[in-house]
């Protein structure tokens, strides 16, 4: 046998110099599994930092909460003043005793009481008729000119892993931007940072047959040394598209991040009670790993459903109950931890809907529509323009008084710091969001 | 790395039109030839699938009710078929024309829309493009059976356009989507129980209301007439763009990542030559040199659909297919359940650090020890085909059965080192050490092993 059980011996070594060396290693030409390899085992010896160590500016949290299948804006920030606006739904329309009033003749939606609640203690502020010029109406086409922050086609990198490129030599944890979920959107495509996803934490594991113990453990070895020695097949990048050197990186990394994870995690245990729903359990997620010692600054959740072209109330009622009740007990989550200010969610859609409904008493795809920031820093209210009902494009759709860029530069710049030009190609002028 | 000799050739066919291949298939294809096999692969109603068929038959009656049993057929069909190429392209239609069983609901729907894909799969697009029209699954997923003269619903229309068909913003407007939806009005979808006691009606068909169809002229593609379905069918899969967006589609699964002009040239022209047929433009792909260009060799990121479905195969796991779901749900896939009506992005979109611990952990399960039926028994293999001499002879039976054998020598002297390495090598050892079991998991989990 090639290893025998105490040559796991502790041997304090920083898991990310590990990968790098071992790959180096490999290159060199090596043959026989070497020490550092051991080290991976060695869970407990490493050093971990302490959020509490961080500067404010570092504590900052951005949550990205996307809203799949293009929800309908005039449904959900109701202009229950506006005449026009329920002879255009002669089914949908929601009338002003039972919608949820923001002032300014807007209203929330009547299932959005959670939401409700943060407008009133002023952490919700609703930026009004966002949108960009010349709208897709295609999902995918709009959903990628969000997340690209770009109207190139086939663009590869996200808005957000430009920031998280841009922002890199700051703070290099694996964890420092997290998907909470199975797929990860183009938002946080980037060039050099790795995003973990993760679905649960306790199912976040790499899993070994524990009948047999010592074999257990040579799994996961064996499994990280092939990674590493394929990792290093760059040489033959060419021939497997780059796909090998790709599938084996993320293979290594995906790994140690379990390793990180199961250590931070631990102690966790959530300070508000959370709907049993999967929005609910993501943002749990989300305010695990904020929580944690990991340096998490970015958390995606992705939602969907909103694609209602038929019996619309019903279903987009529900949708938006079950977002706002889930954004109220991650908020109050954030609170008990004294880190509600810290976190910053923008919430967004790919586009908003017709404002005529169509013959199935539902609305076909849209334009512009409101984008929601909440907690962190933000200056709570109503902020830009609500765009007429009375007069539309020559679509019969809303035209968009704020670009969705400039909702993006101010988070850029006022909560990272960063100018939004090396994020977004272009300057924006900045919305008035935060405090 | 350059395909040489015909063994290699068809090791790489059968990786992409099929879900892995036992060695007993390959050695059937293998005696074919090249052209033999591609012959055969398009001709699937000449290969008798019927023992197949008869397994699955128990599982359809259930699936005609329920959500799981639907995914354990299709998962059971794909771990057992004789017809590869078939199943593949009835895949690969099902990640075209995307529908989902959560907005859909009834999983009959769901399975007559299966059943329609297979029996169109490799006929002509045309055919096809009507019949998943008038689909009645379709109809609810795009909301078509909602589209009525007096409020019509663009839904079907503007994604059959973007989606299905051109490409999106490719030789059509806005004013199109609407002129094909007024089309498309006044269908509705007959369904009927079979049995008092049935949650589910069974769809037996589609009819046109005339009151509810907008039966003045339309303007389709700058052709004006008093469309139908039918027509406006006819008129979209007679465009040269179509033509190129379902070729490009083809030489993508199916050869190389990015097929050039002339190539897609080569499959509209075979597309136009016979009548819009999906077969003959395969026939073009599956002959191809480009097909066995270095350019082609193992780009491909298995889906997770492919990754459980090949593992299943080869190993003799077909019994799995029933809960085969759960595995590929924790790698972010889910049959009958597709993000959205844009099919799974696929490629690298299916590597992230979830998904790639859930195909390890999928290797790791279908590698535990002493569990009949849901993992594989290494040793017991290995001692069938008398691989049991030396580690070498292990590891390369084994590689030679998950990727046809190409491997690094560095990855194959860690497994032989697994073993205990080569003079330590001892098969009944090994067995009680797990370590044969071991070997396999590793296999499994090689990045190559994702690739196909």
């Amino acid at each position: 046998m090639p290893y025998d059980d105490d040559s796991f011996a502790s041997r304090p070594l920083d898991r990310r110099t590990f990968i790098r060396r071992g790959i180096a290693f490999v290159g060199a030409g090596a043959m026989t599994p070497p020490a550092f390899l051991r080290a991976v085992f060695d869970e407990q010896s490493l050093p971990v930092s302490t959020t509490s160590a961080l500067t404010d500016a570092a504590k900052r949290v951005l949550v990205v909460l996307q809203l799949g299948g293009g929800n309908d804006g005039l449904n959900t920030v109701i202009p229950v003043g506006d005449p026009a606006y329920a002879r255009a739904r002669p089914s949908l329309a929601i009338d002003a005793a039972s919608a949820l009033p923001l002032g300014e003749g807007l209203a929330l939606n009547p299932a959005m009481t959670g939401m409700k609640t943060l407008y009133d203690r002023g952490q919700l502020g609703v930026v009004l008729g966002v949108g960009y010029p010349d709208p897709s109406r295609s999902h995918f086409r709009s959903m990628d000119i969000w997340h690209a922050a770009s109207f190139e086609e086939h663009a590869e990198t996200g808005w957000i892993g430009r920031l998280l490129d841009a922002t890199k030599h700051e703070q290099d944890s694996l964890w420092r931007a997290a998907n909470m979920g199975a797929d990860e959107p183009l938002s946080l495509a980037s060039r050099a940072s790795f995003v973990p996803s993760v679905g649960s934490v306790p199912a976040y594991v790499l899993q070994t047959d524990g009948r047999l113990p010592r074999e257990a453990a040579r799994r996961t070895q064996g499994y990280v040394e092939i990674q590493t020695r394929q990792a290093e097949a760059l040489a033959r990048q060419a021939e497997y598209g780059g796909q090998l050197a790709f599938l084996s990186k993320t293979g290594l990394d995906a790994y140690q991040s379990t390793v990180d994870l199961q250590i931070a995690a631990k102690g966790y245990k959530a300070a508000a009670t959370y709907p049993n729903t999967p929005v609910a359990s993501a943002l749990s997620t989300a305010a695990q790993l904020i929580s944690s010692d990991l340096g998490t600054g970015v958390c995606y959740v992705t939602t969907g459903g909103f694609d209602t072209h038929g019996n619309q109330s019903g279903t987009q009622n529900n949708l938006l109950g079950t977002v706002s009740n889930a954004l109220l007990a991650f908020y109050d989550d954030l609170a008990v931890r004294g880190r509600a200010n810290d976190v910053t969610t923008l919430v967004w859609t790919e586009f908003g809907r017709r404002v005529k409904e169509n013959g199935s008493r539902g609305t076909d795809h849209g334009t512009a529509g409101p984008v929601f920031i909440v907690g962190g820093g933000v200056k709570g209210g109503l902020h830009g323009a609500q765009p007429s009902v009375g007069s539309l494009d020559d679509n019969g759709d809303l035209k968009f008084s704020t670009d969705f860029r400039s909702v993006y530069a101010s988070i850029i710049a006022q909560r990272f710091g960063v100018d939004p030009k090396d994020v977004l190609g272009q300057s924006f002028a900045p919305l008035p969001l935060f405090a | 790395m350059a395909l040489n000799g015909e063994r290699a050739k068809i090791r790489h066919l059968l990786r992409r039109t099929g879900f892995g291949a036992t060695p007993a298939e390959v050695e059937e294809y293998v005696a074919l030839g090249l052209a033999g096999a591609v012959d055969r692969l398009l001709a699937p109603e000449q290969v008798d699938d019927s023992a197949v068929e008869a397994i699955l038959a128990p599982i359809r009656v259930e699936a005609l009710q329920d959500r799981q049993a639907l995914l354990a057929l299709w998962h059971t069909r794909l771990a057992l078929t004789r017809r590869p190429l078939l199943e593949k392209m009835t895949y690969l239609w099902h990640d075209h024309f995307a529908t989902g069983v959560r907005k859909v609901g009834n999983p009959s729907f769901m399975l007559v829309q299966n059943e329609t894909l297979r029996a169109g799969a490799l006929g002509r697009f045309r055919d096809l493009l009507l019949a998943v029209t008038r689909d009645p699954a379709m109809m609810v997923w795009l909301d078509n059976r909602q589209n009525v003269a007096s409020a019509p619903n663009e839904n079907y229309a503007r994604e059959m356009l973007e989606l299905f068909t051109l490409g999106e913003g490719v030789a059509y407007t806005e004013r199109d989507v609407k002129e094909a939806a007024r089309a498309l009005t006044g269908w509705k979808i007959v369904a009927e129980k079979r049995d008092p006691q049935d949650d589910n009606p069974y769809p037996t068909g589609v009819v046109i209301t005339p009151k509810q169809h907008d039966d003045r002229a339309k303007t389709v593609l700058g052709r004006t007439g008093r469309w139908g379905d039918e027509d406006v069918m006819r008129i979209i899969s007679e465009r040269p763009e179509c033509a190129a967006y379902i070729g490009r589609k083809l030489w993508q699964w199916f050869a190389v990542p990015d097929p050039t002009p002339a190539m897609i040239a080569r499959t509209s022209a075979a597309y136009f030559a016979d009548d819009t047929s999906i077969r003959s433009m395969l026939r073009v792909v599956l002959l191809s040199n480009e097909m066995y260009s270095p350019a082609a060799y193992r780009w491909r990121i298995q889906s997770p659909v492919e990754y459980v479905a090949g593992t299943l195969r080869m190993l003799g796991l077909a019994e799995r297919g029933g809960k085969a779901f759960r595995d590929t749900q924790a790698m972010g896939q889910v049959l009958f359940d597709p993000p959205n009506v844009g099919g799974w992005p696929g490629g690298e979109a299916w590597v992230n650090s979830n998904t790639v611990l859930a195909r390890a952990n999928f290797a790791n399960d279908v590698t535990r020890i002493g569990r009949p039926g849901q993992s594989v028994d290494v040793a017991g293999m290995l001692r069938a085909v008398g691989a049991t001499a030396s580690a070498a002879q292990v590891v390369d039976h084994l590689l030679d059965l998950v990727v046809g054998g190409d491997v690094d020598s560095g990855t194959r002297g860690v497994l032989i080192e697994h073993l205990g390495g080569a003079n330590h090598f001892n098969f009944a050892q090994a067995e009680k050490a797990g370590t044969l079991q071991g070997v396999l998991y590793l296999i499994l989990t090689m990045p190559l092993a994702h690739l196909s």
